[in-house]
């Protein structure tokens, strides 16, 4: 043993060293000089800014941003050290298990589980008498139970759950518990829905529509609706059916609760939106909410499919708090159709008009969605399918109507492009019609049409950065277009379609955005020099973690590896809305950008204290703060940390952020809001066999405008993943229902997504409009940019083949009848004599290149000039632009309610409104 | 205490079954029926073992008998008795990733991650019977395989980087070895 000294007051340990030097942190210990070729050129850098400059110029120090970044979990993925769900083990752990519906729609009579908690094994067994909370995504339609109360609404739907020491003995339980039901009479056609029924699916009290089973109703018009009919000189009408898809993410739902010693819960769950489960817990459980920590784990694809909280979270949080020991639930593949939430079912009836200066002189959509038996995010869903196509074209007049209707299917919700897919897909295949008619180019027909930068869509909507017109242009060079367009032989053909989504949801669903951030994103740098990032934002694979870390990696002239996210647990995450509706990168980002941004200041300022060199003076490299004009005056940055960190100990920083005011008052104004959009193009070249119907889809050139991308790598692999899962639901991927409303393909052999062999060559595009509100002018590019591939392929199938398809998806059956029946009607014997489409250009073909030129230089002098007038939708058509149409013409009109005239000959979904809501019928 | 023997469990005692998993011998009790996912996530411990599907449709299962790829999802434990078993966590000899590892990781060839670990076994598979694939030869390789996030396309992107690494001979860093220092110069 060491010799024991005296000790006599504060001793300096022998050895003990100054903090690490100068130069240190991270692996490298010399810092790399800037790179010039990131630093744009507002910053006297190398990089061109066609695009003009940005507010965050000034944060690039050139280290991550832009550059092509491996996501920074990747090694835990490549190694099978990422733990999902069901990887969560908990010592002691059980097995649960749920007893689902046999029946459509049923009333629950009696529950006995007296056999199965006699079976040695059985721990603990829930029903709907344990949880009578109502719980639901939307505040507004809490219409879920963790397990059915009374009624079950779907075959699948949860009746009771049970805990077990083992899978096989929870079976066991499940098959041994009698539940005796009084089937009443289901709806599964969602035409039917909007019908008075004896037993709607839920009951919506005094708000009730009718006696029926609709969930939400809509109905929007703008501008002079009556008058299209009088402009119009070409219309396209069609009628589309588009099939159901789930959103097939590789990994099941899983869920494990456990309560641990001091009273508090665990849930550890694959979850895109953690802090709406911890809301439903806290309701399902009846406990407060910082009793509850949710952990979300890494997450096996989302899409959408697991932004809801969920009944069978909620089981397991009852299971563990009724057995005292942690519970595993996790899904076997066709209970993750029995839960679903994917695109919902729908009948679309798209009508456009286009008048004789090939303007888009109106469109009127009706949308009728089928939401299956719960409401999940169907109200706004139900908006998005009309409000989500006014841009990015001009538009003469508008009109929507829109129902969402239960049925007894599993429910619809949110799925990646949520609410815009399918009527997107309409108006593009209806503008390829009109073109058509007019005998102008599709593309050149859009070009000439398009909004400019900084304006406001016929619904009010502001739209910042548009690089719609780029996207199309690069496109069209790209495939070679003109060479090809109704030029190549019959069986092959190419195709273009548009896309425009929102960049996060403008209001936050559970509190008033001028009281709370959307997003805040807490940083704490210690001694070490290692930042550790607290974001609740939800990593599912999109790689949100790594583009927050590179956006505080740029800030702070860090390398990567020095940043740390901790974004899993609700107990340290600051409150976070989650992923969805395309957010995250554009408002946590911004939230980190923040965050960052006060560090870097306390950094600065202690650089001052040392060299006393002017603050303006100072620029931030690789690990190192310098004087700009003379590089070798600077400090290390762990030597200005230590600096700003002494009377002090850990910088800490908060940052947030929150969209600006915007939109318009009328109902519904708020959906569809967003702080920017994306924009997107693609040509889909694809072939289609005209004896067997088979359609193959061979090449896309996709192009996005994505603001800019901070990861390319990323944003490449979501445009290619988009393509996928869009060239799934127009060719394959459709939930088929029996007859007898059963759903018959639970299963990913029957539900097909395409395989490496379906899959085309996509050659994904970036474009980087620079959007002025977005992180480094960053915009979204998870959801956009699934929009355009379903309209280009098929406007691709018309050209290969002549046949409009109004009907998803595409499968060669339903191709080989239109075949068959189109031979019919020309009275062609062999379908390889079928004529292939043609075109002549009309005189309109010039008129609109001229316009579109004209715009050209215009979209450039708004992009690119800071002192601009305002552009409200209406300008193309004559309208002052500088002022709401709806304040200069008296005929031009906002309304939301339907009139007598048009209740006297509704639309499909326009029927909704023939109902009256209890309250208002007086009795 | 009365053991009672439950009507859907046809085997319920135990015997043992000997196999090796990533180089590693283990002689395990299990059911005559037991499923190879079923024990190697259970009982083994290899939670990199994916189930997706639990039908053979996913591929997220995978593993190599003897060198072979198989789904573990459809394959009896019993089947493989004695064979050598390799999962997504052998690929990587604790020092050195395997170079699909490294470019997966580097060409975006993982996105959510849950496919990654039968592509890997899968690809790795192919490379070791020829480092030098074409396009079509790895399409066919991994056409069992789904994968929802990435569109493929990066995946095969990431093999032909692979296959450039191994080609090559090219060494990938190592960065856990004494010899190599990770943070070069550090305190210096
Ligand atoms: S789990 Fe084995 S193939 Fe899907
Ligand atoms: S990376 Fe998510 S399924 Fe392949």
């Amino acid at each position: 043993m060491a010799e024991k000294k005296d000790m006599v007051g504060y001793r300096q340990q022998p050895g003990k060293l100054p903090f690490t030097r100068p130069g240190s942190g991270g692996k490298n210990s010399f810092s790399e000089p800037r790179d010039e070729s990131m630093i744009p050129a507002s910053q006297g850098g190398e990089k061109n800014q066609p695009w003009g400059s940005h507010r965050h110029d000034e944060l690039l120090s050139g280290r991550v941003i832009g550059k092509p970044t491996s996501l920074i979990d990747s090694k835990w993925k490549v190694t099978g050290q990422a733990h999902y769900g069901d990887d969560i083990r908990l010592p002691g752990e059980l097995i649960g298990k749920i007893v689902r519906s046999p029946h459509h729609y049923a009333k629950v009579l009696s529950i006995d589980a007296t056999k199965a908690l006699e079976l040695p094994g059985v721990i603990a067994i829930s029903t709907g008498a344990d949880a009578s909370q109502k719980f639901g995504v939307l505040p507004v339609t809490k219409d879920e139970h963790a397990m059915a109360v009374e009624t079950v609404r779907h075959v699948g739907d949860i009746v009771a759950c049970v805990a077990a020491e083992n899978e096989m003995t929870a079976l066991e339980a499940v098959r041994l518990i009698d539940v005796e039901y009084e089937v009443l009479e289901s709806i599964h056609d969602m035409k039917d829905g909007l019908k008075d029924s004896e037993k709607p699916i839920h009951d919506r009290g005094e708000y009730h529509i009718g006696e029926a089973n609709i969930q939400k109703r809509v109905f929007q018009e703008f501008g002079d609706v009556n008058g299209i009919q009088d402009n119009a000189i070409a219309s396209h009408k069609s009628n589309w059916y588009f099939g159901g898809v789930n959103h097939a993410a590789t990994e099941p739902h899983a869920a494990v609760a456990h309560w641990d010693p001091s009273g508090r819960l665990t849930l550890y769950t694959p979850q895109q939106v953690p802090h709406y489960v911890h809301r439903a817990l806290a309701d399902v459980l009846e406990i407060p909410m910082h009793q509850i920590n949710v952990h979300r784990t890494f997450v096996g694809g989302g899409f959408g499919g697991k932004s809801d909280p969920f009944p069978h979270e909620m089981c397991a949080a009852i299971l563990a708090r009724k057995s005292g020991r942690p519970v595993r639930i996790t899904f076997d593949r066709e209970e993750v159709y029995w839960l679903n939430r994917g695109r919902h079912p729908s009948h679309i009836e798209m009508n456009l008009h286009a008048d004789s200066k090939g303007r888009l002189c109106g469109i009127e959509t009706d949308a009728l969605i089928d939401g299956g038996a719960f409401a999940s995010f169907g109200h706004v869903t139900t908006y998005y399918n009309g409000v989500l196509h006014t841009a990015p074209y001009e538009i003469g007049a508008f009109h929507y109507t829109g129902a969402r209707v239960w049925t007894n299917k599993p429910a619809s919700g949110a799925m990646r492009g949520h609410g815009a897919v399918n009527s997107r897909c309409a108006v593009e295949v209806g503008i390829d019609d009109l073109s058509e008619q007019l005998s102008v180019d599709p593309i050149t027909f859009r070009l000439a049409n398009l909004l400019p930068p900084h304006s406001a869509t016929i619904t009010g909507f502001r739209v910042t950065s548009i690089g719609m017109r780029e996207c199309l242009e690069r496109v069209k060079e790209e495939s070679g277009w003109d060479e090809k367009f109704r030029k190549m032989p019959l069986g092959r053909g190419i195709g273009i379609g548009c896309g425009f989504f929102i960049s996060g949801s403008g209001l936050p669903i559970h509190w008033d955005p001028n009281k709370f951030p959307h997003a805040t994103v807490h940083l704490k740098i210690d001694m070490d020099g290692g930042v550790t990032v607290h974001t609740g934002a939800a990593d599912i694979g999109q790689g949100s973690d790594t583009v927050i870390a590179q956006s505080v990696a740029e800030v702070l002239g860090l390398p990567l590896d020095m940043i740390r996210v901790r974004s899993r647990d609700t107990d340290t995450s600051p409150v976070d809305l989650g992923s969805y509706s395309s957010r995250v990168t554009f408002m946590n980002a911004n939230a980190a950008i923040s965050a960052a941004m006060k560090i870097r200041q306390e950094l600065i300022e202690a650089t001052v204290k040392i060299t006393e060199a002017p603050a303006k003076k100072l620029v931030i490299g690789d690990r190192r703060i310098f004087r700009k004009d003379d590089p070798a005056v600077g400090v290390s940055y762990l030597e200005a940390l230590h600096k700003a960190q002494e009377e002090r100990g850990a910088l800490i920083a908060s940052g947030a952020y929150r969209t600006p005011p915007m939109g318009r008052a009328h109902k519904g104004a708020a959906a569809g809001l967003a702080p920017a959009y994306s924009f997107s193009a693609y040509v889909a070249e694809v072939e289609v066999d005209p004896e067997t119907g088979q359609t193959k889809v061979h090449k896309v050139w996709a192009a996005h405008d994505c603001g800019k991308a901070l990861n390319p790598l990323a944003v490449k692999g979501q445009i290619i993943g988009s393509c996928h899962m869009g060239m799934g639901q127009v060719l394959s991927e459709e939930m088929r229902y029996g007859r007898d409303g059963h759903l018959m393909n639970p299963d990913l052999l029957d539900y097909k997504i395409p395989s490496i062999h379906e899959m085309p060559n996509v050659i994904p595009i970036i474009v980087e409009s620079n959007d002025p509100e977005g992180p480094f002018g960053a915009k979204e590019a998870g959801e956009g940019p699934l929009l355009p591939i379903l309209p280009a392929v098929c406007n691709a199938v018309y050209d290969a083949i002549g046949i409009r398809t109004h009907n998803l998806p595409i499968t060669p059956d339903k191709m080989f009848k239109a075949i068959e029946k189109k031979c019919k009607l020309l009275g062609i014997d062999d379908p390889l004599n079928l004529p292939s489409p043609i075109i002549e250009h009309s005189e309109l073909q010039s008129t609109l290149k001229a316009r579109a030129k004209t715009h050209t230089q215009r979209d450039i002098d708004r992009r690119l000039n800071d002192d601009i007038e305002a552009y409200h939708n209406g300008a193309l058509f004559g309208m002052d632009p500088t002022i709401p149409p709806d304040e200069v013409d008296e005929k031009w009109t906002v309304s939301v309610l339907p009139s007598k005239e048009y209740l006297s000959n509704p639309r499909l979904a326009g029927k909704a409104w023939l109902h009256t809501e209890r309250r208002r019928r007086g009795d | 205490m009365t053991v009672v023997r439950l009507p859907m469990l046809p085997g319920a005692e135990k015997t043992p079954w000997a196999a090796s998993v990533n180089g590693k011998d283990h002689s395990i009790p299990i059911e005559s029926n037991a499923i190879l996912l079923d024990v190697l996530r259970d009982q083994v411990g290899n939670l990199g073992v994916k189930r997706g599907c639990d039908l053979g449709t996913c591929g997220c299962c995978a593993v190599l008998i003897d060198g072979q790829p198989r789904l573990s999802c459809l394959t009896l434990a019993r089947e493989v008795e004695k064979s050598e078993i390799t999962t997504v966590e052998g690929l990587s000899d604790g020092h050195h990733l395997h170079p699909i590892q490294e470019t997966f990781a580097e060409y975006g060839g993982s996105q959510c991650g849950f496919c990654t670990p039968g592509f890997l076994v899968v690809i790795s598979a192919l490379l070791e019977e020829n480092p030098q694939p074409s396009d079509a030869e790895i399409k066919t390789a991994i056409e069992g395989n789904l994968c929802r996030c990435t569109g493929y396309q990066q995946i095969v992107d990431s093999v032909r980087a692979a296959s450039e690494i191994l080609v090559a001979g090219k060494v990938i860093q190592n960065s856990t070895d004494q010899k190599s220092d990770p943070h070069p110069g550090f305190g210096e």
